[in-house]
């Protein structure tokens, strides 16, 4: 395949093309012509290859270039074949005024072509292109070589620029010397533009294009933790299930002192039950019933605790006011009355199933005093902390009971409002915050909506404003660029009411904008509204501000 | 939000007016007006100039009491003088 393929007796520009280029670099992943190339090389190469030095400079610099590059492909495929093959191959893409195909296709076409070409004998030529090429140069038929010199010759040039694009592509530095031949022909003249391009588009980004970072609101802290409550109580309830074996691993410091003197053993054993579920928390109340304190403590433990789980589900509610009936009987505290009292409440609510359940624990919160209040924050147990609220600060001073039930109450549902902190009179408890808590989720949605999208709306001018000093500014000079926005859009209603009621209308015009942009002195008889308009806004506004004549005698918008 | 105190200008700025929000704060002061429909780019335009206009004066008196960065009396004053002009 090597020398033996051509006759080196023709001085053809090819041969001696190749002849240069096997010279400087004999690599190329084209396996086509490079056979041809070396059959033809070796036995012209004095005479000519000076000629064809003087002639085909660019051609020969581009070529081996064009081989440097591929020659790294063609190693990886064919050792000996390719070497020889690359200085034609190149040379023919060099002399070839268009590519028949881009830059990158037939160079992976070439690729896995030369390696099973090798393998199949070759067939001849056939018209196709730079696969035929490559079968003659698998196998080095010598009567072949004429044949395909004709029909290299015809499509040498393109296979060759193509060649040599695809070099290029591999070794982008190749294009100065390129240009420096671009004198040789116009095929290099067009290859020195085909080099021009590619590595241009790749190499410059558009801004214009480039994704932006997705814009943060301000965050409002009493909104999110408004949210956090709100979410907390939906949270809680499914949490209390897993709490429940937890009694005291939550810290309790706001709470009052007696949760210290509240017993650890009972609480802890009522957490221990209340893991059970209130079945057996039921009879067990009975059985502690008979008047031991701890018992009822623990047996109070479980049933608010099962309350507390079971908070959600109507089944232990249902058990949960079970289990507290049999506690009136047995307990004789003053808590007890309370109790009474909170669960004939709760039993008039049963009906509403869990919310029943909930509105039970929720007096006993009371009972146990702010806290629990605070953290229920719910708003149906209202009418049942109203009265029963008296008898809580009755019930409250005697009972670290309760408050240790009241603690495993907080402990199992609102961990997160323990921050919170709770005020120490249940008196001094306002109601709003457990009715702000539980049922309307709307109503703390409400307000918090109205806030979020004006407040968004202003941090959009604030971050405008920030933009405009390209200067750091303080989080509290933001907020003061919001407070006076929100007075200039007072200031600005009121006018444009001013200035549509004196023109006798209703509706804002844009004349009336007008209007006060003059009276800001903003426009002036130097500066009009178009111009402003063309400054500030981007083109789609300026479309629908400005009247355009448009194809058709139209004018849009129209006046 | 909470870690520095200064705000970065390395972000972008969006370029679209919140039409939908103009509209809301107009109609939840002057319910019984209506708005047109283009007035409320009208009033974008109108908020833009006022920033741009509070946020040089802003500048102005952050560099006169030769501090970096803008603090919010600085905004107070320049808010005063950039109100009583935006009058109408």
């Amino acid at each position: 395949m090597e020398g033996s393929y051509i006759p080196d007796s023709e001085p053809t520009t090819r041969t001696l093309l190749r002849r240069l280029l096997d010279t400087e670099d004999p690599h190329t992943p084209r396996g086509r012509q490079s056979t041809r190339a070396s059959a033809r090389r070796t036995p012209l190469e004095t005479p000519f290859s000076m000629r064809l030095r003087s002639q085909t400079k660019t051609t020969t610099r581009r070529h081996s270039h064009g081989a440097r590059s591929i020659g790294r492909l063609a190693h990886i495929q064919t050792s000996g074949r390719l070497k020889e093959q690359t200085p034609r191959t190149l040379l023919e893409n060099i002399l070839l005024t268009a590519p028949e195909s881009s830059m990158v296709v037939p160079e992976s076409a070439l690729k896995p072509v030369p390696a099973p070409q090798v393998v199949q004998s070759p067939s001849g030529e056939s018209s196709r292109g730079s696969l035929e090429l490559q079968l003659p140069e698998l196998k080095p038929p010598t009567t072949l070589a004429p044949g395909l010199l004709l029909a290299l010759g015809k499509r040498k040039q393109r296979l060759r620029l193509s060649e040599f694009q695809q070099g290029v592509d591999q070794e982008l530095p190749l294009s100065p010397e390129p240009h420096g031949n671009a004198g040789a022909s116009s095929l290099t003249s067009s290859l020195n533009l085909a080099l021009a391009t590619p590595p241009v588009p790749q190499s410059v980004q558009r801004p214009g294009l480039a994704r932006r970072p997705p814009t943060r609101r301000a965050v409002d802290v009493g909104a999110f933790l408004q949210d956090l409550q709100d979410t907390s109580v939906a949270l809680a309830l499914p949490d209390t299930v897993l709490e429940d074996t937890q009694p005291f691993s939550q810290p309790l410091i706001g709470r009052s002192p007696n949760v210290r003197h509240s017993l650890p053993c009972p609480s802890s054993s009522a957490e221990r039950t209340v893991g059970r579920r209130t079945q057996s928390s039921g009879p067990r109340l009975q059985n502690n019933s008979p008047g031991r304190p701890d018992q009822l403590l623990v047996g109070k433990a479980e049933e608010v605790d099962a309350l507390a789980v079971g908070f959600p589900n109507t089944s232990n509610s249902s058990s949960g006011e079970d289990g507290l009936q049999p506690l009136q009987d047995g307990v004789g505290e003053e808590a007890e009355d309370v109790m009474e009292e909170s669960l004939s409440m709760s039993d008039e609510e049963e009906a509403a199933g869990a919310q029943g359940s909930a509105r039970a624990e929720e007096p006993k919160t009371h009972k146990e005093g702010t806290e629990a209040e605070g953290s229920w924050g719910a708003t149906e147990a209202k009418e049942l902390e109203g009265p029963s609220r008296d008898k809580d600060t009755a019930g409250r001073t005697g009972s670290p009971e309760l408050t240790s039930i009241t603690l495993e109450f907080q402990q199992a549902r609102q961990l997160e409002f323990l921050e919170p902190a709770q005020p120490t009179s249940t008196a001094v408890l306002p109601p709003e915050p457990l009715s702000a808590r539980r049922p309307p989720r709307a109503r703390t949605a409400g307000p918090r909506l109205r806030q979020d999208p004006y407040k968004t709306g202003l941090s959009h001018y604030a971050k405008l404003f920030s933009f405009y000093t390209k200067m750091p500014m303080e989080k509290a000079a933001l907020e003061m660029v919001e407070k006076c926005l929100d007075k200039y859009f007072q200031h600005l209603c009121d006018d444009l009411e001013v200035f549509a009621a004196h023109a006798g209308r209703k509706t804002v015009r844009p004349e009336d904008l007008e209007l006060l942009l003059r009276r800001q002195g903003l426009v002036t008889d130097q500066v009009s509204l178009h111009v402003l308009v063309e400054r500030h806004l981007p083109l789609q506004y300026r479309q629908l501000l400005i009247p355009c004549a448009f194809s058709g005698n139209t004018v849009f918008p129209a006046q | 939000m909470a870690l520095s105190t200064t705000v970065s200008q390395s972000k972008r700025i969006k370029r679209k007016a919140p039409r939908g929000f103009l509209k809301r704060i107009f109609k939840r002061q002057k319910p019984h007006l209506r708005l047109e429909s283009s007035c409320d780019l009208l009033v974008h335009l109108n908020c833009l100039l006022f920033i741009r206009r509070l946020a040089e004066e802003s500048r102005a008196n952050a560099c006169k009491n030769k501090c970096g960065i803008i603090k919010d009396q600085h905004v107070l004053a320049a808010a005063k003088v950039i109100l009583k002009k935006s009058r109408g």
